[in-house]
């Protein structure tokens, strides 16, 4: 298996998923130097949005991770709140129903804005300060670890905002 | 974090109170976000190139 972080998402953008990039994978791509080994992803838990997510899921021949039954995702799976830890051609993706204590793609969405990834359209990503702020809720060693570098990378931005620079938080 | 300014500069890095190194972060950002997807993807790559010959076995 190869790692192509942008094509798994150019399949969600080509199947017109209405998703958010959130975790790690957005910190990386708002500019912060850490590093991740999945894509996570808040999806939009309504039957039309997870009919497509299932299409580009089987594109990306997604099955659950570390099981040698390679157990395909279904739609139950995707309407509901829970985490699926998944593999594709591409590398491993998690398709998130609810993270934070049960925030939604809805209850998300206001968090986050669209970046060019080099995909046919933007890809709705979350912002730096929100994802600080899930990070220090989580309160794992593993999220607060990664806090300095995050807040660091946010007042580059807005360093680089204030003198007409930067790239979004 | 106005601060910074005066952290200790080790090893050509521009590092802050906290221990992060500003130089990293401000490559990072001269980066479109695509080429920081990129640039993650090939460090994975190389992460598991690293574990797959760890698994060989020990001759």
């Amino acid at each position: 298996m190869s790692v192509r972080f942008g094509e798994t998402l150019a399949a969600l953008v080509r199947h017109e998923v209405d998703f958010i990039v959130v975790g790690m994978a957005a910190g990386v791509l708002r500019g912060a130097p850490v590093t991740t080994v999945d894509i996570d992803v808040v999806h939009r838990r309504t039957p039309e949005n997870v009919t497509r997510l299932l299409a580009a899921l089987g594109e990306l021949h997604a099955v659950y991770r570390g099981d040698p039954r390679r157990l395909v995702p279904t739609e139950s799976h995707l309407l509901g709140p829970g985490h699926q830890l998944l593999t594709t051609v591409n590398g491993d993706l998690d398709c998130l129903g609810a993270i934070d204590g049960g925030k939604s793609y809805e209850d998300l969405r206001a968090a986050a804005s669209e970046l060019d990834v080099g995909a046919t359209h933007p890809v709705c990503v979350l912002e730096l300060p929100a994802l600080i702020e899930i990070k220090r809720r989580a309160g794992r060693p593993k999220d607060l670890a990664v806090i300095p570098i995050l807040e660091a990378t946010l007042d580059e931005v807005l360093r680089g905002s204030s003198s007409g620079g930067g790239s979004g938080a | 974090m106005d601060g910074d300014r005066d952290a200790p500069r080790i090893n050509g890095g521009d590092y802050d109170a906290n221990g992060v190194d500003r130089t990293q972060i401000r490559e990072m950002l001269r980066l479109t976000p695509a080429e920081r997807l990129l640039r993650i993807q090939e460090l994975v790559e190389s992460i598991m190139a690293i574990r797959k010959l760890n698994e060989r076995p020990v001759r």
